[in-house]
Parts: C-alpha cells; structure tokens; sequence
C-alpha cells in the first residue's frame, strides 16, 4: 500500500481561520522583550507605531559604507561592534553622510547591541527621522537568536481548529471530531484523572518549527469549558492551579467519531494512519464511541502507546516481527528435509 | 459454506494479512470463522487469527455462515487467493 492512502485530512469545518499575524508594533516588541534582553531606549520613543512585519533581523553594515541600492531597511536593524568600528574610521563628514543616508529610510528601530554607546551625531540624525534607537548589553549574535526565535513564533503559520488539547502523561493529544460528539465530555474525564487541560473548543495552532505544531488556547476562553447541561466552569478554580497548562506542542491527534459501519477501524496499529495539520504530519487515531466503551482509558493508553513508539517501543511491529521469524524457525527444517 | 485455502505469501497469515482478513470478515453479517489443523477460531479477532500461526504453504479452511455468507466467501478468496494478501 502507497504511504500516502494512509492521511486522512482533518475535514475543513473543524478549521476557523488560517491568518498569520501580518505585524508587530516597535512598542509589542520592546514591551514584550525589554526584560529578557534589557532593552533600553536611547533617545525617545518616537517610531514605537512603526510596524515590523518580517522574521529577519538586518545588520546595515554594507549600507552603513555606501550601499543602499539593496537595503532591506524595512527589517529591525542591529548595529553591533562592526558598525561602531567602522563609522569611528570615517572623517566626520562622510560620516554624517552616511549615517543620514541610512536613517534617511523609514528604519522600524535601531538595536546597538554589546554596550556600545552611540556617538551624538548617531542619535541627533535618529532623532531627525524619528527612529527609537535602544541599546542592550548583550552581544549582536546573542540578540539576533534571541530576536529571530521571538519574531519567528509570532510570524509562524498559524491556524485555529475546533477541538480540545490535553497533555496527558506529557502527550498532548488534540481532541476532534463533530460538534457534540463528545469532546468536551472526554477532555473533562482527562483533566479529572489528573491530565492537563490546554484549550477546550477552541485551539491556537502555531508551526513554531519545521515539524512543531504548538498549541494553546484563545486568550478570551482561556481554561474555560462548555459542558453541556451545566454550561460555562472554570477549569482552573475547579480543579485547581495544576489541572491547566499554558500551551503543549500537538504530538497525536485523537478523532472522535460515532460508530460507523463502513468505517475500518485500525486492528493493528503497524501502519500508523497520519493527519495533516500546516503541512506537519501527526499520528491520526479514530476512534468509535460506543455506549459503555470506556474512551478516557482508551485515550490514555493511546498517549502511553506513543510514548512508547517514542522510546524505540512499537508493539505491533515487534509481535509481527516475532511472529514471522518464529514462523521461519518452525519452517526451516521442513526445507532441510525436503 | 466452506473452502480450502493455502497460503502462498512469503510470511503468511503475519499482523498485517491478519488484520486484512478480519476487516474484511468484519465487513459481513454472517459468522466467519478460520481453521487449520482442525484448530478453529473466529476470523473476525486479529488475536485469534495469530494464534493460528498460519505461515506460508499452510492450508487453512474459511467457514462462513449467515445471509450473506457467499459475498463474504467470495471477498475473503479474492483477498487470500486472487490477492495473496497484496503481498508476495
């Protein structure tokens, strides 16, 4: 069988929007970051409106000598000890030529980076175009890692799917399936064995990596659910502070579904059925609900099963293994007497 | 209704084929059962149907019965004979 007969996409109306946050304000940035990489503001907040809106981080070297006919001044701009260097070997014209040159274009902020102070001509021209210069002690490379991660979880791809996240065992399996299946029902049953709840409903999905699907839940609901026949509860105050997490990366995705007789449920689990979610694959699992099953066990073994997997332990493949070689043993020496 | 089969894939009647043959039975109202050296057990349970250790050159036996007892026999010989369970 093709790899490939085994996706089965997660229908389109368990999906809200798919929008990317198109920007970052200077001022999100400094509020969110000044405490993490000391981030001080130099001279005023003046373009604390202006929009950042990609990931990359530029540092002007080049444009700093002359060249501005390829300038992506649009990005953060980090002048560094390069910088500083060289601006100090200019005579004080072309120094100031250059300098107004580059801030002449509409720069969102500048980060000096490694403690370096700014010459007053630097934050004179800065403060003519209205540019908030900050200042950090730590050097270029760490802020440029350290920014880089930042603006990539906030630009990654994003989307928001109709479903519950639970970390169980430290799994987090995301919960789907038709409205009123069940959902809620069983992320309940989860969180009152001891799992954890991310977001019931609703859930953010971000792409932080490659290959990371991270979850977590819409600011407005937080860990709040909707029970049926009870109405709105607060997680948190009910089951207390450790029954709730923040936001847990997607490692199974658990389909809830009524019992179909045309569907084929998985047997074995030696060819393990995959979803699609942003282009990242996850183990897909479906289950029937059927009066008197027993679904909270069945989801905690399948997030214990995983775990397994993770370890190196697949329990089909092995008992297939083994079968098939202790079937080759007791054929063999069929073959010889033959 | 009955029929005899031998199985004729490399690893015979292994995890995958196992699972190939009770979704299959699954798929029909009639009881289906499976048998070799005279060991019977029901072909709708994956476990059953490894206990078996039906492994290549095996004969078998497919006992079926119910009201659609031919359209399950005639799947489970497409399956066993006509397909060697997609495998070789």
């Amino acid at each position: 069988m093709d790899k490939n007969d085994n996706i089965e996409k997660i229908p389109q109306e368990y999906f809200i929007d798919a929008e990317p946050e198109p920007f970052v304000t200077v001022r999100d940035l400094y509020e969110r970051n000044r405490d993490r990489v000391s981030l001080e503001v130099i001279n005023n907040e003046a373009s604390f409106a202006r929009k950042i809106t990609e990931k990359e981080i530029h540092r002007p070297a080049l444009a700093l000598s002359g060249f501005v006919k390829v300038f992506t001044y649009w990005r953060i701009q980090i002048i560094g000890n390069t910088e500083i260097e060289y601006l100090k070997t200019l005579d004080s014209e072309k120094r100031y030529n250059v300098i107004s040159t580059v801030l002449g274009f509409e720069i969102p902020c500048i980060i000096i980076t490694s403690q370096n102070k700014p010459s007053k001509e630097l934050v004179d021209i800065a403060n003519q175009n209205k540019i908030t210069l900050f200042s950090t002690p730590f050097s270029t490379t760490t802020i440029v890692q350290y920014l880089s991660e930042y603006l990539e979880t906030i630009f990654a791809p994003q989307v928001i799917v109709h479903g519950s996240l639970v970390d169980v065992y430290g799994v987090g399996l995301l919960i789907t399936g038709r409205s009123a299946v069940g959902k809620s029902e069983l992320t309940l049953a989860l969180i009152e064995r001891g799992h954890q709840l991310v977001a019931d409903d609703v859930v953010h999905i971000k792409k932080t990596a490659t290959n990371v699907l991270q979850g977590s839940p819409n600011e407005v609901l937080n860990h709040h659910m909707e029970i049926r026949g009870l109405g709105i509860i607060d997680v948190r105050r009910m089951f207390g502070i450790r029954a709730i997490r923040g936001k847990k990366d997607i490692d199974v995705c658990i389909k809830l579904e009524k019992w179909n007789d045309e569907h084929e449920y998985e047997r074995i689990g030696v060819d393990d059925e995959t979803t699609e979610i942003l282009g990242v694959r996850i183990p897909l699992i479906v289950l029937p609900l059927l009066i008197g099953k027993n679904i909270t066990v069945i989801a905690e073994v399948a997030a214990m099963n995983h775990k397994l997997k993770q370890h190196g332990v697949n329990a089909a493949k092995e008992f297939d293994e083994n079968w098939i070689a202790s079937m080759k043993e007791k054929n063999e020496p069929k073959k010889g007497s033959a | 209704m009955k029929k005899k089969f031998t199985i004729r894939n490399k690893y015979g009647i292994h995890a995958r084929p196992a699972g190939q043959l009770v979704k299959t039975a699954s798929k029909f109202k009639s009881q289906v059962y499976i048998s070799k050296n005279g060991k019977e057990v029901n072909a709708k349970s994956i476990m059953g149907v490894l206990m078996l250790e039906a492994g290549q050159n095996s004969e078998v036996e497919i006992r079926v019965e119910g009201e659609d007892e031919a359209e399950a026999l005639a799947a489970i010989n497409d399956l066993i004979d006509v397909r060697t369970f997609d495998e070789r």
